[in-house]
């Protein structure tokens, strides 16, 4: 190889310190955070002058932190489960479809991912209030929706990419119905795939902040948009400690899906 | 008259412009071992999947036992089928793919676990029941494959080239393997495969398949002897071709030259309209024989020797013509004339009439 680790000499060090400093530039934020979030000082200064647990206790009773954590996990919740289903249908469609235009219903299938969310999120907030359905449940969900099909698509494609076809061919001379085969035998052949669409559907939910900003009532708000208008008002280190769970939550979904991918790749 | 098992009456398959099979027409008896030989891109498979109902025909109907199939949707022709590519459900273990068929069907739990060992027993994979797919061989999977196919006892078991991923070794063990099933099951088969000697091996008949047409069909040594094409001789054993020109024709057998003054009287005659009177003369090559002098009696083709190579039980010598033709002859080991038989010698060839044919 031409760029070959073992040869490069000192480089080797330059690289690795260069690594390890890009690193640092993206992980020492959420250390921070994570420190002061566990810090006396009101003020998060930083290093915190000694350790408490008093903000944690702060969030855990107030009502309101607790109403917009509730909203973001249900809202989370049924996007994900309409992104899983509806991401499924498509994907079949444009894995085993034959129809012209199929590469361009995918790519147009993905733009969401692509077009700034500022300018989707003033879209849908006009669209929505001739619709009356800016500030409720209903808006939420097709907003964060929207930006999320484009990851479920994308995983469960490729799912039903690597699966090969006449496994379910297979099934189906063996008595399943075409509908049946696709239940008791390429589903569970593409559980990966279906696991990864379900957490990052949740997740691209769940952290979302721009759209939900635009769809919010003072009724009703997720998470991210308590945590930016609590910042707004007053710098408490009870939001470090709000980000912090939420690092935490993203975390253990992101292991979830490390461990399952290894899991099915190597029964 | 007798309604035929299987009737694949005037099949033909167009995919937009591309016509994949045309007018095929095959009669299989119930328990046969039939065939499809082919190379690849011939229409073979097509004509599996349109049995199997994965695919519609343009043209022409498929009948079991008189009754149509293309009505019936592929999960309810209880028809079983071993694909090119393993097809074992990846999640589910060895016991539990071949318990799929009979749990669809609702069998009893006793009845499925009864049926599950018979048919590991049947391809001698018992104990295997808990592995999961990932963790057997190509040629365990294609056993296992097999078994989940006759598992429900199908009438038919199709299968495209189950062992064309395998190695010579376990291609030769499987094919025993399948033939013994056959004989043990009385399942009708219809086997895809483009290797001749695996359909020499396995069939009761073959159809050799050319172009999204059956060129012919029939057993190993009728096909052999009397090949209807040129293709289907040169698909089916050895060949030599020599041009010739037909210079008189009567009752399906002819009279040739070679090379301008060797005639050939009686050749049996396949007339596949080329042109008229430029024919291909089609030899055996361990049909043919050859002596070292001039011989007399009898009128030989002079030949010079090119090569010689040694091949075990057999020698294989090719040789040129005089007018620049290649011959390729086989001639057992301990043939009188080939001790010190060596490139650049002359030598004359004789051959049966009868056993020649001419394509025009
Ligand atoms: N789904 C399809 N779409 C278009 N052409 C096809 C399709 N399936 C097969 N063909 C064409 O039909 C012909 C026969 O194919 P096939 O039956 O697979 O041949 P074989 O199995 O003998 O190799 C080939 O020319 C192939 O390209
Ligand atoms: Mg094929």
């Amino acid at each position: 190889m031409l760029l070959d680790f073992d040869r490069l000499g000192w480089w080797r060090w330059a690289l690795g310190g260069f690594t390890a400093a890009v690193a640092a530039f993206l992980l020492l934020p959420i250390v921070f955070i994570a420190a002061l979030s566990f810090g006396s000082s009101q003020w998060l200064i930083f290093p915190p002058p000694s350790w408490t647990t008093r903000w944690y206790s702060e969030l855990f009773a107030d009502q309101r932190w607790l109403d917009a954590a509730l909203n973001s996990l249900k809202i989370g919740l049924v996007v994900t489960v309409l992104s899983v289903v509806i991401g499924l249908a498509a994907s079949f469609a444009l894995v085993r479809g034959r129809f012209r235009g199929r590469e361009t219903l995918k790519a147009l299938f993905l733009t969401p991912m692509i077009l700034p969310v500022v300018v989707l999120a003033v879209a849908l907030y006009a669209f929505f209030l001739r619709l009356g359905i800016n500030g409720t449940m209903t808006g939420f969900v097709i907003a964060h929706l929207l930006v999320a099909l484009p990851f479920s698509i994308l995983a469960l494609t490729t799912a039903l990419e690597g699966f090969d076809k006449s496994i379910e061919d297979a099934a189906i001379l063996c008595g399943a119905s075409p509908f049946e085969a696709k239940m008791r035998v390429t589903l569970p052949g593409i559980s990966a795939g279906l696991f990864s669409a379900a957490i990052f559907s949740f997740l691209t939910s769940w952290d979302e902040v721009v759209l939900a900003i635009f769809m919010a009532s003072p009724t009703l708000q997720t998470l991210p948009v308590r945590i930016w208008s609590t910042l707004r008002q007053d710098l408490t280190p009870v939001v470090a400690s709000v980000s912090t769970l939420l690092v935490l939550v993203t975390i253990v979904l992101m292991l979830l899906v490390a461990l399952i991918r290894k899991g099915l790749s190597k029964p | 008259m007798t309604v035929p098992f299987l009737k694949i009456d005037g099949i033909r398959k167009e995919y937009g412009p591309v016509v994949a099979v045309e007018d095929v027409n095959l009669t299989i008896e119930r328990g046969e071992l039939v065939t499809f030989l082919g190379p690849s891109g011939s229409g073979k498979s097509t004509t599996l999947y349109i049995l199997a109902g994965f695919e519609k025909p343009t043209l022409g109907d498929i009948r079991l036992n008189g009754q149509t199939l293309l009505s019936t949707p592929s999960h309810q022709r209880n028809i079983g089928m071993v694909f090119q590519r393993y097809t074992l459900f990846p999640h589910l273990s060895v016991g539990d793919n071949i318990a799929f068929p009979l749990k669809v069907r609702r069998k009893s739990k006793a009845d499925v676990t009864e049926r599950v060992r018979e048919m590991l027993k049947l391809v001698r994979l018992e104990g295997y029941e808990d592995r999961k797919p990932a963790m057997m061989s190509g040629g365990q999977q294609q056993r296992v494959a097999l078994a989940r196919a006759l598992a429900y006892d199908p009438p038919i078991l199709l299968m495209d080239e189950p062992l064309s991923a395998l190695d010579k070794k376990l291609r030769d063990e499987l094919q025993h393997e399948i033939r013994r099933i056959h004989h043990e099951t009385d399942v009708t088969i219809l086997y895809v495969t483009h290797d001749q000697e695996e359909a020499l091996r396995l069939s009761d008949r073959i159809a050799v398949f050319s172009k999204g047409r059956i060129d012919q069909v029939g057993t190993g040594p009728e096909l052999y002897a009397d090949p209807a094409t040129r293709f289907v001789a040169e698909f089916v054993g050895d060949s030599d071709f020599l041009s010739c020109r037909v210079t008189h024709s009567q009752g399906g057998r002819a009279n040739v030259v070679l090379g301008g003054d060797f005639a050939v009287e009686g050749v049996p005659l396949h007339d596949e309209r080329g042109t008229p009177g430029e024919g291909a003369l089609l030899l055996r090559p361990e049909r043919i024989d050859l002596s070292r002098s001039e011989p007399t009696g009898w009128r030989g083709l002079p030949v010079r020797v090119d090569d010689v190579t040694f091949l075990g039980s057999n020698v294989h010598v090719i040789a040129q013509t005089g007018w620049g033709e290649t011959v390729s002859v086989r001639l057992p080991f301990g043939h009188e004339h080939i001790s010190g038989l060596s490139r650049g010698d002359e030598a004359w060839l004789r051959f049966d009439p009868n056993e020649a044919h001419v394509f025009v």
